[in-house]
């Protein structure tokens, strides 16, 4: 092998064994297995509609906020099943942060929004809050922009700003796992840049699992890379060896674009 | 071959056209002006006896020049009580439609039970309200016997109001609140109703508008006979609103100057509920600006 | 080999296949365990731990949240549950009434009906013990169905005109012509009924003093259940996709050719609902009814008495009498349990059957739809 092996120091944060997943009769995972090392940045490509999104939601069980759903084999975050663990799926949502593919701010001042994760736990002094906002905000690397309008509606902001503050919401809540949907498919290349850096900053403390269309971006940002297929893991390495001497075939193909 | 035959617009087709155009423009022109007659003809008749006095003087039995001062009230206070009685259960009825029921045969047939009742004519709602409050309750005609049975004719409304208000939040909003691990009920409370909010707000507007005219439940319920206290918050005794005072003085007509007194009423429904039309969209207006 | 045929054949990825492009079942295992330095297994037992966040306490729902949460749910399911509850308890306190109009029930005081006496019958006498309801029936139904006669080709057409051609100005004073016409209480119609539209056919050629009956009273209604039928059309017709009408104004065809052979048969389901949502609006109504239509519950007779007058405008200008305006009429002055008052709420009960009806023939029309 020409990449010489890197000792992972890291350990791991999430593994799934055997995992199959369906929307009712509609399989969409099987067979997965994978680890996800805590504090690396693991990124997951594929085709569209080969579950990825599916996958990542795995995570923190939001999809059954809206669809029956049916998920078999081990998830486990720091070794306990996250599904039949004895784990809250509330509390795993606030452990397990998530961002989307589209800003989703709500429709209230950039503070209400980076402060609402807190005040559902009860937070409600002011000056508690008012550091819990401003930390969140230096982390997502938005403070400097909007310190002078936190009062201002966060709708009224830019998409980049937006997904930002979407990554500061999320971290106000202290999340030791951040869940990230194609988070700059709509956004323009500086914004995404903006996003890339942060991630590379973020992952110092935080595990992140981030699904991308973009393969440049995997390669940027990601220390793992796991290719998915019709809903099952191809191939999964190294970024840079995934990116290099991938060992399957396809992976290599879909890489280089010639399919997908 | 023979030449492609040359398809061409026939005149009389044109002239359909044109007449149909014609037709249309003059039926929706129709309806403009029916409302305009309407309601220049009420306020017209209205006009004269409109004055302060006929709004704050008590009601005579048998003499002309009497006034409408406890309809008024009592057709605020039902409004408000009924309000108070349907808007809990309408919101617990819609949020549970809209975020707990799921998508199978609970759900329609829920849909199907607030459809009928939303359909079932007023006039059956007061024979009800009648059995069960009036003569099983033992209520007699009373504002409390009035106020639940008016219920009845909103919690439908305000059930479908606030599912489909609901059905309009963004998923994704939704989705961020449990994100970032809020529970359902707080996701519906902060994040989902407040959404809603206008929607339901407006729908909240309509529906006391519909509660303040609706006369044949509360001829049933609350009755043909109004307070002599003024004013009176008793639950227990008769309250005629504007609606039924209306009704009342024109089909009773022992009232020498009924037909004055009911026209001055009408004319004051009709000025009411111009202006909840007009705050309706006022509020719509500035909110719409606002989220722009 | 060809990558293409690895993917026009998704099965060939599936374990058990022999080529070398189909690498899935070994080359799993294999990747996975071979993430560097980390060795095989990948049992998470076995690694460092991962040191915690530092957890701020704050951020745990309390006792109280997760039981509100709970609480919630079985709170917000009562509300639906007094919902369903309701219909089935309108239903059941009408028939007990009603209904004892023709069982012997305890503390009923007239004799027990046959159903045929009231449901057949157009002899409406109850003081000489005689209960046909036939002319209230024929009354709502002949009324409802003149002004549906005219409140929905009117209605149906000021949808089409409002979704499909009206410009935006115009559309939007429509829409609020609409809601404020739905908003007007049902006695303002009916002093306006009586007030302003009666005294204008009053004495005339076309009827004898008062002229109450069917006529003004469709009138009125007509445009009483126009908003209903109004708006459910225009959605109908906004709901349609607009390829429809634009493939038919593509072939040529002109603005009303597009609306009457495209667009009116396709929105045709939702029309039909739109009617008969705006009949059940009309055949309920009893207040602007009973203020214009006269209130006599022997119409038959005197339609059939009366000379003076062509034929068809004496039936539309007779005074009659419906279901509800009967029940306004008369529920006051009757005595609770006689057989005059339960044959009153056997004819609330009729209503709301005939509402239950309505709503499922809705049903039928909305599922046709889909199909
Ligand atoms: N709520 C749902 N109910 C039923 N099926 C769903 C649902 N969400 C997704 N699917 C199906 O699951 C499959 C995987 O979807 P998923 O969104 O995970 O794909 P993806 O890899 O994220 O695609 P993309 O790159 O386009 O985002 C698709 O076939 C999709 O149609
Ligand atoms: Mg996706």
């Amino acid at each position: 092998m020409l990449i010489p092996t890197v000792p992972e120091t890291k350990p791991i944060k999430l593994s799934v064994r055997n995992m199959a997943f369906s929307y009712g009769e509609k399989k969409v995972l099987d067979g997965l297995s994978l680890d996800i090392h805590a504090e690396r940045v693991t990124a997951i490509i594929g085709p569209s509609g080969c579950g990825k999104s599916t996958f990542l939601k795995c995570f923190n069980r939001i999809h059954e906020v809206s669809s029956a759903v049916n998920v078999s084999g081990d998830m486990l975050m720091d070794g306990v099943d996250i599904y039949r663990g004895g784990i809250d799926e509330v509390d795993l949502r606030r452990r397990v942060g998530m961002v989307f593919q589209k800003p989703n701010p709500f429709p209230k001042s950039i503070y209400e929004n980076v402060a609402f994760g807190p005040r559902l736990f009860g937070v409600s002094d002011r000056t508690s809050l008012d550091g819990i906002v401003e930390d969140a905000l230096r982390k997502a690397a938005l403070w400097d922009e909007v310190k002078d309008r936190l009062k201002e509606s966060a709708t009224g902001m830019s998409g980049g700003q937006q997904q930002r503050l979407c990554i500061a919401r999320a971290l106000a809540v202290n999340p030791e796992v951040l869940l990230m949907d194609e988070p700059c498919s709509a956004l323009d290349p500086i914004a995404t840049a903006k996003i890339e850096d942060l991630i590379g900053e973020l992952k110092e403390n935080l595990t992140i699992v981030i699904v991308t269309h973009n393969m440049q971006q995997a390669a940027r940002v990601s220390d793992y890379t796991a290719f998915f297929w019709l809903g099952k893991l191809v191939e999964m390495d190294l970024t840079e060896r995934i990116f290099t001497t991938p060992r399957v075939q396809m992976t290599e193909d879909y890489i280089t674009g010639r399919f997908g | 071959m023979g030449a492609a035959p040359v398809f061409r617009r026939s005149r009389s087709s044109k002239l359909v056209d044109r007449l149909m155009r014609g037709v249309l423009w003059a039926i929706a022109i129709l309806f403009v002006v029916v409302l305009i007659l309407f309601v220049g003809a009420i306020l017209k008749q209205g006009w004269p006896v409109l004055n302060l006095s006929f709004l704050t003087k008590m009601p005579e039995t048998l003499d002309a020049g009497g006034g409408i001062k406890p309809q008024i009230f009592n057709s605020i206070y039902l409004v408000v009580l009924s309000l108070g009685i349907s808007l809990p259960v309408g919101l617990g009825a819609g949020v549970y439609m809209a975020e707990y029921a799921g998508k199978g045969r609970a759900l329609n047939f829920l849909r199907l039970c607030i459809e009928t009742l939303a359909a079932t004519p007023s006039i059956v709602l007061a024979l009800f309200g009648m059995i069960v409050f009036v003569q099983a309750m033992g209520w007699s005609f009373s504002i409390r016997s009035g106020a639940l049975t008016l219920a009845l004719l909103n919690i439908p409304v305000i059930t479908r109001v606030t599912e489909v208000s609901l059905l309009a939040v963004p998923r994704e909003l939704k989705e961020a609140s449990y994100g970032l691990g809020a529970t359902k009920l707080q996701t519906i409370l902060k994040v989902a109703l407040p959404y809603a909010a206008t929607g339901i707000l407006t729908g909240l507007v309509l529906t006391a508008g519909r509660a303040f005219g609706e006369s044949a439940i509360l001829v049933f319920t609350a009755g043909t006979n109004a307070s002599a206290q003024f004013p009176d918050f008793r639950l227990t005794v008769p309250g005629e609103t504007l609606s039924v005072h209306l009704w009342y003085v024109t089909s009773d007509g022992t009232l020498p100057d009924a037909r004055e007194i009911a026209a001055g009423t009408a004319a004051v429904m009709i000025l009411v509920l111009l202006s909840l039309n007009l705050l309706v969209r006022l509020v719509d207006r500035a909110i719409r600006r606002r989220t722009r | 080999m060809p990558i293409g045929s690895t993917l026009a054949h998704p099965a060939g990825i599936q374990p058990g296949g022999s080529r070398k492009a189909d690498p899935m079942p070994d080359v799993l295992e294999t990747s996975l365990t071979a993430v560097p330095a980390n060795g095989g297994g990948g049992s998470a037992e076995s690694r460092p731990t991962v040191p915690q966040a530092a957890e701020s306490p704050a951020f745990r729902h309390s006792r109280t949240h997760r039981l509100a949460d709970r609480w919630a749910h079985l709170a917000f399911l009562s509300c639906s549950l007094l919902v369903v509850g309701l219909i089935g308890g309108i239903l059941f306190f009408l028939a007990s009434r009603g209904l004892a109009a023709f069982w012997p029930v305890a503390g009923n005081m007239g004799r027990a009906l046959h159903l045929s006496e009231v449901f057949l019958s157009a002899d409406w006498a109850p003081s000489s013990d005689r209960f046909g309801i036939l002319p209230f029936i024929a009354g709502s139904l002949g009324v409802t169905g003149l002004a549906l006669l005219i409140a929905a080709p009117a209605g149906i057409l000021t949808g089409v005109f409002i979704a499909k051609m009206a410009p935006a100005w115009m559309r939007n004073l429509m829409r609020q012509v609409m809601d404020l016409l739905v908003g007007i209480p049902s006695v303002v119609y009916g002093i306006f009924g009586l007030t302003v539209v009666l005294p204008l056919v009053s004495h005339t050629w076309l009827a004898d003093a008062p002229a109450s009956g069917f006529a003004v009273s469709a009138v009125i209604l007509a445009v009483m259940i126009v908003p209903t039928i109004v708006s459910l059309s225009t959605d109908a017709f906004e709901s349609l996709p607009s390829s429809l009408d634009e493939g038919a104004q593509a072939l040529g065809s002109s603005r009303w050719q597009a609306i009457w052979h495209v667009l009116i048969p396709a929105a045709r389901p939702r029309l039909l609902t739109a009617a008969v949502l705006g009949l059940g609006r009309a055949i309920g109504e009893a207040m602007a009814v009973q203020m214009v239509i006269g209130n006599n519950p022997q119409w038959i007779a005197l339609m059939r008495e009366s000379t003076d007058r062509a034929p068809f405008l004496r039936a539309l200008f007779t005074p009659a009498a419906t279901l509800t305006t009967e029940l306004v009429q008369e529920l006051p002055n009757t005595a609770a349990g006689s057989t005059w008052n339960n044959v009153l709420f056997a004819m609330g009960l009729l209503l709301y059957l005939l509402t239950m009806v309505l709503i499922l023939a809705t049903r039928r029309l909305g599922r046709g739809k889909e199909a």
